[in-house]
């Protein structure tokens, strides 16, 4: 998944960047709001926000996203443990609250819970043309045969999945799978997209034509 | 405990004192002038007859004497109050009437004299002094006179103190009713957001009062808000450090070689009681606000507790009333301190006796001698916590104590026990725990 890491203190966001990529995330990490706005309208699959930033509040920043009707899944993560916080927290924006410290296979574990949620419907499994894709186990089935795919297909099969139904802009598809901060191959996208193609059926991606590409669940 | 005396009830009953003793004093006044004033009234009226009845029996000399002085007596309806003799020369009875059979007194006397048997006696000359009319008036007949007067005075004035007290009592009820006001207005008052104002007093004598009371909410305030963001600040500033410490462990642990991945996990577990620590020091630091009480679901909450390697048996449907950050504080340190003294099981027990939540842990370690024991033991019961305990005992005490409670150590054959006994919520309309 691509996720935005909101957090100041350097040690912390430093660590939680190296985990998180270590769990198979794309992780930006930026330490203040004015930072943010490099990034600002690019997708994410989750958003995790510091409360308290130097230049701002985390939770104010989230509440005007979901003002203007963003719905991006939110981790709160903050060191504001009290009831009356964590209920403002949620009933500002986050869809999730972890206290600091917290252990950060917790975090993997949540955002592993998001992930199975957010794809295909929630399922954890679907099917795609001929490939049986078990999300939560990593594997993908072809006729009954197994295939082994790399990291970044992975990623692009998830992020599809993810937004299954709907056209993915090429653009959108280079970030979420490569971060704000990777240099992008003009056809690297498209190296991926062929790989995926070969490995599990030519018509698992559709490309929209000046658009981008769209992945079509099957009925199971 | 004993029951204050009431500023009502000193003032009824002072004012009432008051009043009855204004009432004797007024009627005791009033008897002894009614008294004197009956006396001086009477012997005018023992000197203005004589005279009268003198020249009377000097008119009817040689006529029936008696019958004159008696209808002379009946004319001015004094017949039973006042009796006369007439004595000639030599102490000679010639007449008398209502009088004894010897004279009042022996010859020669004029005016006023008291004579033997209890009689007032007015002796006038007649006839150029050959006789002596004595008229005169029984004292028991004076006294009966004044006391009539005087128990007339007396009632009346018992019934005017009698009504001053009442009326003093419900003056006073009323003239402290606006305590009863400010008491009222005080319950009602939160000097904390969302805070609600104190009520303004309705006497002039009440404002110091009133004006204290807001400053004292104020100042109140004031620190609750600095207590309040110092703590923000303070747990910012120590759990996200500590959050970074250990999420740098686990990358290093994950990227580290074989030989240092336990060094690092070690690291971690003590990153991990420091941040019990921290989070138990924080729970207590707000306990000086008021408890967030509610009920708690004890095995719900010590599943989320930190307690591995310990087995855990608790009750599935014991419930806590209790504030649940400071609880978690108390029961961390308490489950921390049973893994340290190599403890495998640990039995925690609920059950309400003598209005008290009582929580017992009881677990399989090593336990501590008895006399090591009862040293923990007096320090907990003298709160003299200093060099004589470890922080986990300490804060499951001061815990215990927030809650109106506190932490003992029972005996046990083996292991180690400790039970943390919890006063139910004093506000709450219906206590949760039975008595």
């Amino acid at each position: 998944m691509r996720l935005l890491l909101l957090e100041d203190d350097a040690i912390l966001g430093e660590g939680l960047r190296d985990y998180l990529r270590g769990e198979g995330h794309v992780v930006d990490w930026f330490g203040s709001l004015r930072a943010l706005q490099a990034v600002a309208g690019e997708p994410y699959d989750a958003w995790l926000v510091d409360w308290q930033l130097p230049d701002g509040s985390g939770l104010d920043w989230l509440s005007r996203q979901r003002q203007r009707g963003d719905g991006t899944p939110a981790f709160m993560l903050t060191a504001r443990d009290r009831l009356e916080e964590r209920v403002r927290g949620l009933d500002g924006g986050a869809d999730d609250y972890l206290v600091k410290p917290f252990d950060p296979a917790e975090l993997a574990a949540r955002l592993r819970v998001l992930q199975r949620r957010g794809a295909a419907g929630g399922a954890g499994s679907c099917r795609v043309g001929d490939a049986d894709i078990d999300l939560a186990a990593h594997s993908v089935q072809v006729a009954g045969q197994r295939v082994a795919l790399t990291a970044r297909e992975w990623a692009l099969l998830e992020a599809l999945l993810r937004r299954a139904g709907r056209v993915v802009a090429k653009a959108d598809l280079e970030r979420l799978l490569l971060g704000a901060d990777a240099e992008v191959q003009s056809n690297a996208l498209e190296v991926h997209v062929s790989s995926l193609r070969r490995k599990l059926g030519r018509d698992l991606i559709e490309t929209v034509r000046g658009l981008g590409y769209r992945i079509t669940l099957s009925d199971r | 405990m004993k029951a204050l005396p009431t500023i009502r009830s000193r003032l009824t009953g002072l004012l009432v004192a008051v009043a009855l003793a204004w009432g004797l004093g007024v009627s005791a006044a009033v008897w002894l002038a009614v008294t004197s004033e009956v006396d001086e009234l009477l012997d005018e009226t023992l000197q203005a007859a004589a005279p009268v009845l003198g020249r009377l029996l000097s008119l009817a000399d040689g006529a029936d004497l008696t019958e004159a002085a008696a209808a002379i007596g009946e004319g001015a309806g004094q017949h039973e109050h006042f009796a006369w003799q007439l004595v000639g020369p030599g102490g000679l009875l010639l007449r008398s009437a209502r009088a004894p059979a010897q004279p009042w007194l022996p010859l020669p006397v004029t005016g006023f004299a008291d004579a033997a048997a209890g009689w007032r006696v007015y002796a006038l000359p007649l006839a150029n002094g050959t006789r002596t009319l004595y008229v005169a008036q029984t004292r028991d007949e004076r006294r009966e006179a004044a006391a009539e007067i005087a128990w007339a005075a007396v009632w009346s004035a018992l019934a005017i103190a009698l009504l001053s007290a009442w009326w003093l009592q419900r003056r006073v009820r009323r003239e402290l009713q606006p305590l009863d006001d400010l008491a009222l207005a005080l319950a009602r008052y939160e000097p904390l957001p969302p805070a609600t104002a104190l009520a303004a007093p309705t006497r002039r004598e009440l404002q110091p009062v009133h004006d204290a009371i807001e400053a004292l909410g104020e100042r109140l305030a004031r620190r609750v808000a600095n207590e309040r963001a110092f703590s923000a600040h303070s747990a910012h500033a120590l759990r996200t450090p500590l959050a970074g410490i250990d999420l740098q462990l686990a990358v290093a642990e994950r990227e580290a070689p074989p030989a240092l991945q336990p060094r690092l996990a070690r690291a971690r577990e003590a990153v991990t009681r420091l941040t019990r620590v921290v989070a138990a020091l924080l729970a207590l630091f707000r306990s000086g606000a008021e408890l967030q009480r509610r009920p708690i679901h004890l095995a719900s909450l010590l599943a989320r507790l930190p307690h591995e390697p310990l087995q855990l048996q608790v009750g599935a449907d014991d419930v806590v009333d209790a504030d649940e950050d400071l609880l978690s504080a108390a029961l961390i340190n308490l489950l921390d301190n049973a893994v340290r003294h190599g403890a495998g099981t640990l039995q925690v027990t609920w059950q309400a006796r003598d209005g008290l939540q009582r929580l017992r842990l009881h677990d399989d370690g090593r336990g501590a001698p008895p006399e090591r024991r009862a040293e923990l033991a007096r320090a907990l019961a003298d709160q003299a916590y200093e060099g004589r305990m470890g922080l986990g005992l300490m804060l499951a005490d001061l815990v215990a104590r927030a809650h109106g409670g506190e932490l003992t150590l029972p005996e046990v054959a083996q292991g180690f026990a400790a039970e943390l006994s919890l006063a139910p919520d004093p506000s709450a309309a219906n206590p949760a725990v039975p008595t």
